[in-house]
């Protein structure tokens, strides 16, 4: 194809970028629904849903009617909304007094909880389901290394950029299969309530995540959450080898006399303060719950999982805080070739970053794997539109220039078509497979 | 697509920052790590490279693994960074010894079963445990 001899267009450089973003999302929905299909046909459990923080208010079975797991799945979700949302402003308020190296601790160690003991207990599933003859010195080992090496790519802030994203999709995965494990109508309420939330946080001059925004450029650093950060893409024609590109994507210090004590890079998550005991809690509950077994009181239960989910929750808040997209403007200050400076009007600057946070992630993965559990078809439809979701808001992010929420449009249009798929698509698709038609 | 530039591809950027020098002689690369110039600068790799081998003794082969993955310029043009080269060429040494024994004794209990072990398999085996404690009850 031909080369350098025509000047880099709009459309490669903006479709970079976007494939770049599009990729990783794509790869950790993927893996979710291989592991909804895997582990969901062959574990008998399926109708034991997980008790925790979600369903609080009202847990869900069989027997009631339509409108009652409706209404009761409302007020699931409003406990959850309302327990992020408290949970976010006690980040805004960490962040405000400047706890950067509690943030970045606590990140580090949700980043751990999640990998070692959610991703042990999705390996032990899986072990289980298929019969692989591991012993217990290798498995532990491995899940040892595992989880101490995402923590260091998570803590440390110039890990290989490739095991950095690698180990965040992981930890989207692995959030998002627990979070499908939550009962059906409550998964769907709860996936809409969290896309007006994030609409409310990021873009209502009170909301948690916008003041998080503000705060953060004001002092020009940057946020400290679970980010996913797109590689910058490099122009063949911007000079920027010869000196190491800066992959803070706010903005260019503009000096480097600044407080080095400052964290460079992002992720650490919040921590509600009751997280420091509930590992204590879970270590004795899972005692309980083994004796209890099968048979296990609601309230063991709910504190088993409650604990469980309370680290998956604090490591989700995070994400959730920064679950916008956002955009640096050009970064350098040296000069630059004009085809860059033409790009900046769209608003995706040459060597500026796509950052999307991992709460993203995680409910986009949450919204195609619960659409897995009912058929493939709906996965396809769920996925189309989310993509599509997420090209509006990259397009609006090129409009606007300032950070959006990026769960609205996307999970809106995902639900939308998972409805109109189950409720049309279906009937339409089946007949003329059954009639050998088409397909 | 030719916009499509996969990560991996960035050594080769790299390995040569003034496309005009010749090809005859090989030439070093500029940035020890596999990031390029968004990775480390050569100072701060020789503690990034000294520090991952060193935590990798705590039964960590698998940091030795990202070490070597990290650092992989370093590995595969011989003669360059030669304080890099030290740390990194150990922790390649130390990966691929431990995961051998790892291998070799997984092989061997999934292979050998309890033809080899006896009653002992059964006890060690991680679905077994799984249920003995309980691992897996969600709720």
């Amino acid at each position: 194809m031909a080369q350098s001899s025509r000047p880099p267009s709009v459309l490669d450089s903006l479709g970079e970028e976007i494939i770049k973003i599009v990729t990783p999302v794509s790869i950790c929905m993927f893996l979710v629904v291989i592991l909804v299909s895997v582990l969901d046909s062959s574990s008998s459990s399926s109708s034991t849903s997980a008790a925790s923080m979600a369903t609080i208010a009202y847990s869900e079975n069989d027997s009631d009617s339509s409108w009652d797991k409706f209404i009761g799945a409302v007020w699931n979700s409003l406990a959850f909304v309302a327990i992020v949302t408290v949970v976010t402003f006690v980040l805004v308020l960490l962040f405000y007094l400047r706890c950067t190296r509690f943030l970045k601790f606590y990140m580090g160690f949700s980043a751990f909880i999640v990998l070692g003991f959610l991703g042990g207990e999705i390996a032990l599933f899986l072990i289980q389901d298929f019969s692989i003859p591991v012993d217990c010195i290798t498995f532990f080992v491995v899940l040892f290394n595992f989880a101490v090496v995402g923590v260091l790519a998570v803590f440390v802030s110039k890990m290989a950029i490739f095991v950095t994203q690698g180990y965040l999709v992981v930890i989207g995965m692995l959030v998002a299969y627990w979070f499908t494990m939550l009962p059906e109508w409550t998964t769907w309420v709860l996936l809409v309530a969290m896309a007006l939330y994030d609409l409310a946080a990021v873009l209502l001059p009170v909301g948690p995540l916008r003041l998080l925004v503000e705060l953060a450029i004001s002092r020009d650093e940057d946020i400290p959450a679970l980010v996913y950060e797109a590689r910058p893409v490099t122009h063949r024609d911007s000079g920027h080898e010869g000196r190491v590109v800066q992959r803070r994507v706010w903005r260019e210090r503009p000096n480097s006399a600044h407080d080095p004590a400052e964290v460079p890079k992002l992720n650490s998550t919040v921590n509600p303060a009751l997280h420091g005991n509930s590992t204590n809690d879970s270590m004795s509950n899972t005692n309980a719950a083994s004796i209890a077994n099968e048979n296990v009181t609601n309230t063991v239960a709910v504190q088993e999982t409650l604990s469980q989910c309370l680290e998956g929750e604090s490591e989700l808040s995070a994400p959730l805080i920064d679950h916008r997209i956002n955009v640096s403007p050009q970064g350098h200050e040296d000069a630059v070739p004009s085809e860059n400076l033409a790009l900046e009007g769209i608003g995706l600057g040459s060597s500026g970053a796509i950052k999307l946070g991992l709460g993203d992630f995680i409910f986009y993965s949450v919204l195609v794997g619960r659409a897995a559990m009912y058929d493939f078809m709906t996965v396809y439809a769920c996925y189309l539109a989310i993509i599509a979701g997420l090209g509006i808001t990259l397009m609006l992010l090129a409009l606007y220039q300032k950070a959006l929420p990026a769960l609205p449009v996307s999970i809106l249009l995902g639900v939308l078509f998972y409805i109109l798929t189950r409720l049309f698509l279906e009937i339409f698709v089946v007949q003329l497979a059954s009639n050998l038609l088409m397909f | 697509m030719e916009a499509l530039r996969s990560p991996a591809d960035n050594p080769t950027p790299n390995r040569d920052p003034n496309p005009n020098s010749n090809s005859i002689a090989p030439s070093s690369p500029v940035w020890p790590t596999i990031d390029g110039p968004l990775g480390l600068s050569e100072e701060d790799s020789v503690g990034y490279a000294r520090r991952f081998y060193q935590f990798g003794f705590a039964l960590l082969p698998w940091l030795w693994a990202v070490n070597c993955f990290y650092f992989w310029p370093v590995l595969s043009h011989k003669r360059s960074f030669p304080q890099i080269r030290r740390y990194v060429i150990r922790s390649a040494i130390g990966f691929s010894v431990f995961s051998a024994v790892l291998c070799a004794w997984a092989l061997t209990f999934a292979i050998g079963g309890e033809r080899l072990f006896g009653s002992v398999w059964n006890q060690l085996v991680m679905y077994n445990l799984a249920d003995k404690w309980g691992l897996t009850g969600w709720d």
